[in-house]
């Protein structure tokens, strides 16, 4: 059997080549393929996308002025038939406690000339059921 | 060590990058490629291969610690680049690494690119039968005639087993040639 010791023999090259000016064309090649700083591109909408942002902000801001107003407390028109029904049946107010509260120019409103016929008295208490019941009070 | 420094900061500054970065590759296009060749076999398949892996350095750069030497952190990547390359390469054509391998050898004889006689086409078949890692290592000690120290940085294994690797290659080599 042959026997064949690598460090008795000369060093065996690998035996491989290169294509002439490889190397002196390699480094142009890689340095155009290096990844440039790329350019930061803002696209159309995005750099409007704030600007429309406002928009839309002041427009809803100005949609939601009249339900503010209508939501007021203050400027709340209550309906006086409501109110009328509220003080008659569900609320505790008397007619004494209403009477306190009323101030002279309330009194004043109230306190109107009423004219009227002996005869138009009468006759309304006549058709008058609850007579007795308001001479007694 | 200074002077190397002062380099890795050359190219991590924007202003400086360009020119250090063309000095690196004047300096190490050529071991690289001598290195990715001796794994890929084929200058198309080099060519490829230290083009991504130049690009992959300068991408990388600013991720460079400075833990390890600059010249074995390229040829960590430039290893790598090329054993993912052949792994790809075999999956696309459906075939082991140790077929491509086993093909690529048989191609070598019509290859342009190979001028080597019948003893380093004997030689490149004895290496082909190695595992893995003891053709890195061989390659890299007899070929390459790396230290054991840079070796070991670069592939990340004492320099005792390297050591024992290269032996147990030299054996395997040396067997393969005397019986063909």
């Amino acid at each position: 059997m042959k026997t064949f010791k690598l460090d008795n023999e000369p060093k065996i090259e690998a035996g491989f080549a290169v294509p002439d000016a490889y190397f002196d064309n390699f480094s142009s090649k890689l340095l155009a393929q290096l990844p440039q700083e790329e350019t930061k591109v803002i696209s159309l909408f995005q750099k409007r996308k704030k600007v429309l942002m406002m928009i839309a902000a002041v427009l809803v801001m100005a949609l939601m002025i009249p339900v503010f107003y209508k939501s007021d407390p203050m400027n709340a028109k209550v309906d006086p038939v409501a109110l009328e029904n509220y003080i008659t049946y569900q609320s505790s107010v008397n007619q004494y406690d209403l009477l306190n509260n009323l101030d002279a120019e309330d009194l004043e409103k109230i306190n109107t000339s009423i004219v009227l016929e002996d005869e138009s008295i009468e006759e309304h208490f006549s058709t008058n059921a609850n007579l007795e019941n308001l001479i007694l009070e | 060590m200074q002077e190397e420094q002062e380099f890795i900061n050359q190219l991590l500054n924007p202003k400086t990058q360009n020119i250090a970065f063309q000095r690196l590759l004047s300096e190490y296009q050529r071991p690289l490629y001598n290195h990715i060749r001796l794994i890929v076999l084929n200058h198309d398949d080099a060519d490829d291969v230290l083009q991504n892996c130049f690009i992959k350095i300068f991408q990388h750069l600013n991720n460079f610690k400075g833990e390890s030497k600059l010249f074995s952190w390229m040829y960590r990547i430039a290893t790598n680049e090329a054993l993912t390359f052949l792994k790809q390469k075999a999956k696309a054509n459906h075939i082991t690494s140790e077929a491509l391998q086993n093909k690529t050898i048989e191609n070598l004889e019509a290859d342009v690119f190979f001028d080597g006689n019948e003893m380093q086409l004997k030689l490149q078949k004895a290496i082909a039968q190695l595992p893995e890692k003891q053709q890195l290592v061989f390659k890299m000690k007899y070929f390459e005639e790396l230290k054991y120290e840079e070796i070991s940085e670069i592939l990340g294994t004492s320099v005792g087993g390297l050591k024992a690797s290269y032996h147990l290659a030299v054996k395997k080599i040396e067997a393969f040639v005397a019986n063909n």
